[in-house]
């Protein structure tokens, strides 16, 4: 992993927003291949927008976005799916009416190859076994624990060489806080590319490797994870020290 | 003893499914055909099951477009006219020529041809109005979605009966019966074999149509996009591709009943009225966007139209349903199968 290796995702320069309120201001972030980075900052600073603009579901007004060093931001967001990008949002964007079966089956809808597609589904219930338990049910009617969980796992199923998440452990029961955690480091160490929004500042920055700050829709700080959690400003603001 | 309290809670299940309002309206609606079978005769049975497998098919197209591209479609009556314009161009010429030279099979054949030619120009039509009509009107609209669409609706529907009253005329073109086969009788009801077939038809339509939603690619993908747009797009579903497939699937199907029913509906400009308002009556009665639920309310609606005949007289027929509706709505605006979860085959 030298330095000088193209990033998987190189944001440059990046303005984006909602119609005529822009939310994003010359934000500039890099994921390696490999690498956890995170994106911390407080309620409003504009990080499920970012995920948004880089999964092709809110067109940036401005600025390049590159995958695998090709431009994708004027792509929509299923083709973004398709090129390796998969988005969990803090909705979740759950089929509701659909059971976590066809949930996962779904996932997988740009796979063509359906071995490959049942073996990735077999590796999502390894990691979550309460949705092999729970296959049948209809995923409205699931626990927020286990929705969260499902959201990951329909994530998954499209063997992303980037994963987007957004606010794993937003409602979640410290419990089930910590299970998405774990989820995540075993799907880091799996080599699967993670890029994580959070608000639950301490725990991300014991699990990534890197992290940007963002406030007000401005990138304000970066570094390696261990640094930025021993920063005077990120200590006094998110860490309460 | 495991198996007795299974079947319990089978029996319990049960109970629980009669007593919600789906069950209520369909076990009233059971009982009121029986009474009305005995009562009348056992044709009140037969023409229900045959106007409402064809309303079946006009409504969950309906019900489908609700769902998938949240118009709420006026139009929809017109693919019914080009179904049966379809089929009357497609089946009378021939039929000129074989009244020259019968032969058993051609005429076998023939109508299964106009029906299959009226499928094709509406899935065509609903393409083109996708490609000519709703996608330029997305691309445009940012809010007030629902508003516009049904308004271009609307238009469009006045646009395609002017156009069509311009280019046919408003004769009233119609055929006899598709096929000159001696009439069936089934518990000393009559029933012409095209009723018959018609009604086959539907059936296997509709059989066709679960289980392409059920377990086909695409059919899941329409029902991912009527649940969540968002969460569709999020695994890789283009949007563009599922809502023209949607509107070319639901005009086909209400072109299909056009084509059918042309030996009771023939062709004429505002042929769709009726149609439209019947599929509006049973989608209303269903809740929005239920498929399934339209296709049990279509057998609803169309018990409810029969037995007004039989006790009011021809002519009330649209008064009691839409009296019913009112009185749905009141009660319960979700529909009768309305749910929390919006889906279009889900309870």
């Amino acid at each position: 992993m030298s330095m000088h290796e193209p990033a998987l995702l190189q944001v440059k320069d990046l303005d984006s927003g909602y119609g005529f309120l822009q939310v994003l201001w010359q934000v500039s972030l890099h994921v390696r291949r490999g690498e956890f980075v995170c994106l911390v900052g407080p309620n409003g600073a504009g990080k499920s927008t970012f995920l948004k603009s880089v999964a092709g579901l809110v067109t940036p007004m401005a600025g390049r976005i590159e995958f695998n060093g090709r431009p994708v931001e004027r792509l929509p967001g299923d083709k973004i799916c398709r090129l390796g990008i998969s988005y969990i949002s803090e909705e979740l964007n759950l089929f509701a009416g659909m059971t976590v079966q066809e949930n996962l089956a779904m996932g997988a809808f740009s796979i063509e190859d359906r071995h490959k597609a049942a073996q990735t589904r077999d590796f999502v219930f390894e990691l979550f076994p309460a949705l092999k338990e729970r296959r049948k049910q209809l995923a409205g009617t699931m626990s927020g624990g286990e929705r969260k969980m499902l959201a990951i796992g329909r994530g998954l199923m499209s063997s992303p060489s980037l994963l987007l998440v957004d606010e794993p452990s937003l409602g979640l029961a410290p419990q089930m806080t910590a299970a998405v955690f774990r989820a995540l480091k075993t799907l880091k160490q799996k080599g699967v590319t993670i890029l994580l929004v959070e608000q639950n500042v301490t725990k991300t920055l014991q699990a990534t490797d890197r992290g940007y700050v963002l406030e007000k829709g401005k990138i304000v700080l970066e570094g390696a994870s261990g640094d930025l959690s021993r920063n005077a400003h990120v200590r006094k603001a998110y860490l309460g020290i | 003893m495991a198996t007795a309290t299974r079947a319990e809670h089978t029996l319990k299940r049960m109970m629980t499914g009669v007593k919600s309002p789906a069950g209520i309206t369909i076990t009233a609606s059971i009982t009121a055909g029986i009474l009305g079978a005995l009562d009348n005769g056992f044709f009140v049975i037969v023409n229900t099951i045959v106007t409402g497998g064809m309303w079946a098919l006009v409504a969950m197209g309906l019900a489908l477009v609700f769902g998938v591209m949240n118009v709420v479609s006026f139009v929809h009556g017109e693919f019914f006219l080009i179904g049966s314009l379809t089929a009357y161009f497609t089946f009378t010429p021939f039929t000129d020529y074989l009244m020259d030279k019968p032969h058993p099979i051609p005429e076998a054949l023939l109508p299964l041809l106009a029906m299959l030619a009226a499928v094709i120009a509406g899935a065509l039509v609903g393409v083109l109005c996708e490609l000519l009509v709703f996608r330029p009107l997305r691309k445009r609209t940012r809010e007030q979605w629902v508003m516009n669409s049904f308004v271009i609706t609307v238009g469009l529907s006045t646009f395609l009966v002017n156009s069509s009253q311009l280019i046919f005329g408003t004769d009233f073109r119609g055929i006899v019966a598709y096929w000159n086969y001696p009439t069936l009788s089934f518990f000393n009801v009559y029933i012409s074999f095209d009723r018959f077939f018609v009604f086959i038809l539907a059936m296997a339509v509709l059989g066709a149509f679960w289980l392409f939603m059920k377990s086909s690619r695409f059919g899941q993908a329409i029902r991912a996009v009527s649940q969540d747009e968002t969460g569709a797009r999020m695994v890789g579903i283009n949007i563009n591709v599922i809502q023209t497939l949607t509107l070319a699937l639901s005009s086909a199907l209400a072109a299909l009943a056009g084509a059918c029913l042309l030996f009771m509906y023939p062709a004429y400009p505002t042929v769709g009225l009726g149609p439209l308002y019947n599929s509006w009556f049973i989608v209303i009665l269903a809740g929005m966007a239920n498929v399934a639920g339209a296709a049990v309310g279509a057998f609803v609606v169309a018990l409810l139209q029969v037995l007004t005949a039989v006790y009011f007289g021809e002519g009330w027929e649209y008064a009691v349903p839409a009296a019913c509706i009112i009185l749905v709505l009141m009660i319960r605006p979700s529909g009768i199968f309305g749910s929390e979860v919006r889906g279009i085959l889900d309870q």
